[in-house]
């Protein structure tokens, strides 16, 4: 019954957001982003724990599971067009719990890609990121803005 | 009219997203964990749907029971996965105490300190939480050819079986693994995606005893046209075609790869 209304919630918003972007088509550039950007980050910090466990079925059924710690937090990528989505981050279970979003930075040089992910425990998007220790990325589902 | 174009992808990418939450919302047994006090202490507790499976009333490996719950939570939520049967969930005789098994997967230790918190002895408070996570499912135990539920562990089992019973997993969340330290190294990678293979390097972290067992990192990387995209990264323990030998507790920082074939 409470997962019936989570997932109405979820279309819900989905349906919310879905209005709000093709309103905006009108607009100018910008608030589809930002409504997108703020949708996904809230999906995410309201159904990590779904998200994570459907990320750890997956895996299990490819015998890649992981037996530590795990939490779903936002990422936000940079560098190669925009990003905005989920991760799911492993590692020290104490840490683990304390980290907030994900800041992805990615590069393209040549055919070389570069790619550094900084998971930490503030989710403010000025400022350094402090690192979350002993912890870092396993999974990534992202959307581009 | 471009306008209308690029919102299309972006309204079909939310309501992917949305539907990603929904699926995984209905998919297998919930499992939470939660804290609770119980005869004047804090506990962690670990359910299945609103059924207290597993009770945790001591701290192991520098985890409080709160945090062991989570990462037992953590596990049986992994596998839970999978269909299940009676013989599937067994309990193990370990160093130390008695650990309770779905499959191959470690859920939790019965450590001997964690068993006298219940008066209870390790196997006993082992089986009591099979018996507990078979009720929860709705599982008819057949009573494996192992210790299982009617072992001895009786005496101090408290109250029944299902809800809430006081287990203290030994090594509570980092059981098998020693968390002290954290270690850094470059492997290789070897990336899969829908445009190619790739390879380079990548830094993984860790327990430094973990992060000395990786030997690469293998990455699936799916790319859906100027929508999204998925990567999966596993660091392994072999390098194989065949098989994802992964080690538990390290993760990926940064990776740097360049293309070798394109599909």
């Amino acid at each position: 019954m409470r997962l019936g209304k989570r997932s109405t919630a979820v279309l819900l918003m989905a349906a919310l957001l879905s209005l709000g972007l093709v309103a905006s088509a009108g607009w100018g550039l910008g608030l589809g982003d930002i409504l997108k950007v703020g949708g996904i980050a809230w999906l995410v910090s309201q159904y990590g724990d779904q998200i994570d466990k459907f990320i750890g079925s997956a895996l299990n059924e490819r015998q890649a599971q992981i037996n530590g710690a795990t939490k779903v937090v936002p990422i936000l990528s940079v560098g190669q067009g925009g990003y905005i989505g989920a991760a799911q981050v492993v590692g020290n279970p104490q840490n683990v719990k304390d980290v907030k979003a994900v800041f992805q930075l990615e590069g393209q040089v040549g055919s070389f890609r570069p790619n550094i992910m900084v998971p930490t425990v503030t989710d403010k998007v000025s400022g350094n990121p402090e690192r979350a220790k002993g912890v870092g990325v396993s999974a990534v589902i992202q959307f581009r803005i | 009219m471009l306008r209308r174009v690029k919102v299309v992808p972006l309204a079909l990418a939310v309501a992917l997203f949305a539907a990603l939450a929904a699926a995984a919302a209905f998919s297998a047994a919930s499992v939470s964990y939660r804290s609770a006090e119980r005869d004047g202490h804090r506990v962690g507790e670990v359910l299945i749907g609103d059924q207290v499976v597993i009770v945790l009333r001591t701290s192991a490996g520098g985890y409080v029971p709160l945090e062991r719950a989570e990462v037992v939570a953590s596990r049986l939520r992994a596998a839970l996965g999978e269909e299940l049967g009676a013989r599937d969930i067994e309990v193990m005789p370990v160093a130390g105490g008695s650990a309770l098994y779905i499959g191959d997967r470690l859920i939790v230790t019965a450590n001997q300190a964690e068993a006298d918190a219940q008066g209870a002895t390790p196997e006993a408070l082992a089986s009591l939480w099979r018996s507990n996570i078979l009720g929860a499912l709705g599982i008819a135990d057949v009573s494996p050819e192992a210790p299982a539920s009617g072992q001895e562990a009786t005496p101090s089992q408290e109250p029944a079986p299902s809800q809430g019973q006081t287990a203290k997993p030994a090594a509570a969340a980092g059981d098998s693994i020693d968390w002290t330290g954290t270690a850094q190294k470059w492997v290789p990678i070897f990336s899969l995606e829908t445009e190619g293979a790739y390879i380079g390097a990548a830094q993984v972290a860790g327990p430094p005893a973990q992060v000395a067992k990786v030997k690469g990192v293998a990455e699936l990387r799916l790319n859906f046209q100027n929508i999204g995209r998925i990567f999966v990264y596993v660091p392994v323990s072999a390098i194989s075609l065949t098989k994802l030998d992964r080690v538990q507790g390290v993760s990926v920082w940064a990776t740097g790869d360049i293309g070798l074939v394109r599909f």
